[in-house]
């Protein structure tokens, strides 16, 4: 090239690079009443002090539907935090519920209804709503609720109730999308004591706590609550520190959190837990009585556990030693109370459902089912219409046949609230062909998310804190308690709550409508436990009762408990874990973990939630693998090393973060990021495990097992870097501010 | 003469990368919250009339600056303590406000100093400590039609320098909590 040519091309593309670059103004994208302030006409009670004014209201129910309160000025929510005067949270909350004020002010949410100019183009029109709720109810009329679904994430009670009356009036059939691991806890809970809600152990007053891999403190059940009892059970009470062991795979922020890790190949937490047994059996530690509810729901007899379950036997193929069985077996009969818990990886094995019966039912043996510092079992709700119906949730099985069912035309309309099958469930599963074949696809979302993208009609719902509702927290806190939402802001889009419209539908349809709005449903179902004449909140009318109720942001009743039944029969079989792929061909076991900050994926269009450490790598904003020193230094790789991660499923390119503590045979990847759509920051970023681990299923459940699949890597000689909290460059000693402080041994 | 066209091609190159620096330092000066124009107003209200030629104290109408977080807007209802016996006839701009009054309609005021969410600016604080409101907001009572202009950046960089040369914490904890 000339120079002449040379300069030409700098200037130029130099020049166009920054003007480029220089389009557009600050806060583009963001909605014009971002930058608005309104001046009421009367003055409002945080304008007449000049102060904040907090709100109570309630998590959404997939974060556990605890109480909150919304720090709120002119107009604006501005910080979430835990009420301090609901039950088993002490005030806390955690980054899921503080980033909500980012669901409300995202730039990407939803404003007006719309239609998609071509079906999954991703391009949508604004149409006025009446056209767009006369356009539902016209396809609902024509093809009759019996061949209509309505997906749906996690509901509220209040929601709840009025699906019920929607499905009552149209006869559509409700299908619910939990992530599967609850699934099989909740039927590993149901079958071993007879409760159909989540339990809740109470650490704050246990001295041994014995977890097989739930990762309890950042996410699983109840993060909220257990992080605060577990400071309650290292600390709150003097000269008496709890202890905790951990058992699982994979050293997580929990498991880093105990007094000793006891790694394990994956899987087989049910065994640990069987040849536990027998140590206390044979010990002559474990009282016939509490014994038989284990052997029954295992169906198995003492002859048997003694045989087949000795520490001996079973070591090999947990990976532990018999003498640390024993150890394990020892500690929960010194330090009482003690109590077990369950979950994350240890439910999305093959054997998830054995996993979690076996463990869980080891507080059988220990008598510590609603003992204080045992496992306490929460009560139904208290009255029969806030109870969310749990038969349709469904298992992977259960969505391949409903989405067979879609593409053979049997179901022509899908209605789809808050649930994102297309990215949380594997290919596999045909969630997208399903959505593509179907006739209709209306979306309640309030994001573009993947099966949003699908919809030809979307009817976008509120955000969490503009609505009203009644929240039964599952878990609860040993107790009945309901928590209110109330909104804490003036709507700030154009947008409807889920209810409203489903309301509105009934009436377009010529059906009752039971209630006009979601606020006057949730007033009505409020005023039922009124009715109860029990609880936290007395008052001497309605409205007292409800002003009282939104003040205190809930209603429990600590006497109100459950008791729980020991089981009868079997619940389910002892099983060792299976893994897809052969392992000579695919050397290590792919653990998958859902992150403490975007879960499964579901929040990963919160900036603040991507921008979150995860707690042991401290990487942000993208998918990595976490392998071993032995592995790293055998395949010759280091952190930032770009590596091919193969599975019998799938391929992808990934970074590595090199980790001292992962287990030897183990690649370990979280969940969360992998969106094709889903706002701008969340699309286009990572890998979703699910399209890398084999469609395993747990064969009681049906539900996908995706802690099941081997893999192997290859090196592809190239580099990422990657986006992390913790120091990239090594620290290193000044002479005169030493950074670590070497302190001989005294001879 | 053997280093004359190395010397120009190295000060074309120079000139050349100078013209993108222009650019983005020129971008960055016009993109400053201080250089945007006077953002357009529902009502084109005046500062000047109300506090020089009325004579009201800032804290007539933002009665929470010097005892809250908050300075706060006045309700209508504050404004229409004078403005009902002053006429209206003639004076558009008071014809919306008596209007939004009588239709119950808040005003949609465009953010002048705009704050994010997740920092926490105390007006009471500074105010006690000796700092006027013309400290960062400068002379608004001069500032008439058609409305108040931001003349201080107010970024972080901003509040940071302000507390180094005044002594006070510059923790992040400080703003944001």
């Amino acid at each position: 090239m000339r120079r002449r040519d040379f300069l030409k091309v700098a200037a130029t593309s130099a020049t166009g690079a920054v003007l480029f670059a220089g389009c557009g103004r600050i806060g583009d994208g963001v909605p014009e009443s971002e930058f608005k302030i309104a001046q009421p006409v009367f003055n409002t009670n945080d304008w007449v002090y000049g102060r904040d004014a907090w709100f109570a209201t309630a998590a959404p129910p997939d974060q556990g539907g605890y109480g909150l309160i919304v720090r709120v000025f002119e107009g604006r929510a501005k910080k979430v935090d835990g009420n301090p005067d609901f039950p088993g949270i002490h005030g806390k909350s955690d980054a899921r519920a503080q980033a909500l004020v980012q669901e409300l002010y995202h730039p990407d949410r939803l404003s007006g209804a719309r239609r998609a100019t071509s079906r999954g183009s991703g391009q949508f029109q604004t149409i006025p709503w009446d056209s767009a709720l006369q356009e539902v109810a016209q396809i609902l009329r024509e093809v009759g609720g019996e061949h209509a679904v309505l997906i749906t994430g996690r509901l509220n009670a209040s929601q709840a109730a009025i699906v019920a009356a929607f499905r009552k009036a149209t006869g559509i059939r409700q299908a619910v999308l939990e992530p599967d691991e609850f699934v099989v806890l909740r039927t590993a809970i149901r079958r071993l004591f007879g409760v159909s809600t989540l339990p809740i152990p109470d650490l704050a007053n246990a001295r041994f706590l014995l977890n097989f891999s739930a990762d309890f403190l950042h996410g699983w059940i109840a993060p909220v609550a257990l992080a605060h009892a577990y400071g309650e059970f290292r600390q709150g009470k003097p000269g008496q520190r709890g202890l905790y062991y951990h058992v699982g795979p994979r050293l997580s922020g929990t498991a880093a959190n105990a007094d000793r890790w006891f790694p394990i190949i994956p899987g087989s937490e049910g065994l640990v837990a069987l040849a536990i047994a027998q140590v206390l059996s044979t010990e002559g530690k474990a009282p016939q009585d509490r014994l038989d509810p284990y052997l029954t729901a295992l169906g198995l007899d003492a002859t048997r556990l003694a045989s087949d379950y000795a520490p001996e036997r079973v070591a090999p193929a947990t990976g532990l030693s018999a003498e640390q069985i024993r150890e394990l077996a020892h500690a929960l009969v010194e330090h009482q109370p003690a109590v077990v818990i369950a979950g994350t990886s240890a439910a999305a094995a093959t054997n998830g459902l054995f996993n979690l019966v076996a463990t869980f039912g080891l507080n059988w043996i220990l008598g510590s089912v609603n003992q204080p510092g045992g496992l306490l079992l929460n009560p139904e709700p208290p009255l029969p219409d806030l109870r969310v119906p749990d038969d349709a949730i469904l298992s992977l099985r259960g969505w391949t046949e409903l989405f067979e069912q879609i593409r053979s035309g049997t179901i022509s309309t899908v209605l789809v609230y808050r649930a994102n099958p297309v990215y949380a469930l594997p290919s596999a599963s045909g969630a997208r062909e399903a959505l593509q074949a179907a006739k209709h696809v209306v979306s309640f979302s309030p994001f573009l998310d993947e099966t949003t993208t699908l919809a030809d009609l979307v009817l976008p719902d509120q955000a969490w804190l503009e609505q009203w509702g009644l929240s039964v927290p599952d878990p609860g806190p040993g107790f009945a308690a309901v928590a209110i939402q109330q909104p804490v802001v003036a709507p700030f889009l154009d947008a409807r709550a889920f209810g409203d419209v489903l309301l509105d539908l009934l009436r377009l349809l010529g059906q009752d409508q039971p209630w006009s709005t979601q606020e006057q449903a949730t007033k009505a179902l409020a005023l039922q436990l009124r009715s109860l004449g029990r609880g936290s909140v007395t008052a001497t009318n309605d409205k007292e009762f409800l002003v009282t109720l939104q003040a205190r942001g809930g209603w429990w009743d600590e006497q109100s408990r459950a008791t729980g039944s020991a089981p009868s029969t079997a619940a389910v079989q002892p099983r060792e874990p299976a893994f897809a792929g052969e392992q000579n061909q695919f050397p290590y076991v792919l653990h998958p973990y859902p992150l403490p900050s975007l879960g499964y994926g579901e929040l990963a269009h919160l900036p603040w939630l991507q921008g979150l450490p995860e707690p042991i790598s401290t990487n942000v904003w993208q998918t990595w693998i976490e392998v071993s020193q032995a592995t790293a230094d055998e395949l010759g790789l280091q952190t930032g090393d770009l590596v091919r991660v193969l599975t019998p499923q799938g391929v992808a390119e990934l970074p590595v973060y090199v980790n001292p503590a992962t287990q030897p045979g183990i690649i370990a990847i979280p969940f969360g990021q992998g969106h094709t759509a889903y706002t701008r920051y969340a699309e286009g970023r990572g890998v979703n495990p699910a399209t890398l681990v084999a469609p395993e299923t747990e064969p009681d459940t049906g539900t996908f097992a995706w802690a099941a699949t081997r893999c192997r890597i290859e090196k592809t000689g190239r580099r990422a870097r990657l986006a992390r909290f913790e120091g990239m460059v090594p620290a290193f000693q000044l002479e005169e501010f030493p950074i670590v402080r070497v302190m001989a041994p005294k001879a | 003469m053997r280093y004359v066209r190395l010397i120009l091609f190295v000060l074309i190159v120079l000139v050349v990368m100078a013209v993108p620096l222009a650019l983005v330092l020129a971008r960055s000066y016009f993109l400053a919250p201080t250089a945007q124009p006077v953002k357009a107003q529902p009502i084109q209200f005046p500062h000047s009339v109300h506090v020089q030629a009325v004579g009201l104290d800032c804290t007539y109408c933002h009665r929470n600056a010097t005892t809250s977080a908050q300075a706060t807007l006045p309700p209508l209802e504050l404004c229409m303590q004078c403005h009902k016996i002053i006429p209206t006839q003639g004076r558009p701009e008071l014809e919306k406000l008596v209007a939004a009054f009588q239709q119950g309609q808040p005003i949609l005021w465009n953010k002048v100093h705009q704050l994010p969410d997740h920092t926490h600016f105390v007006h009471s604080v500074h105010l006690s400590f000796g700092f006027q409101c013309s400290t960062c907001h400068g002379d608004v009572g001069a500032m008439g039609k058609p409305g108040v202009k931001q003349v201080r950046d107010l970024r972080m960089g901003d509040c940071i320098t302000c507390h180094q040369q005044n002594g006070a914490r510059t923790d992040c904890s400080v703003c944001h909590y």
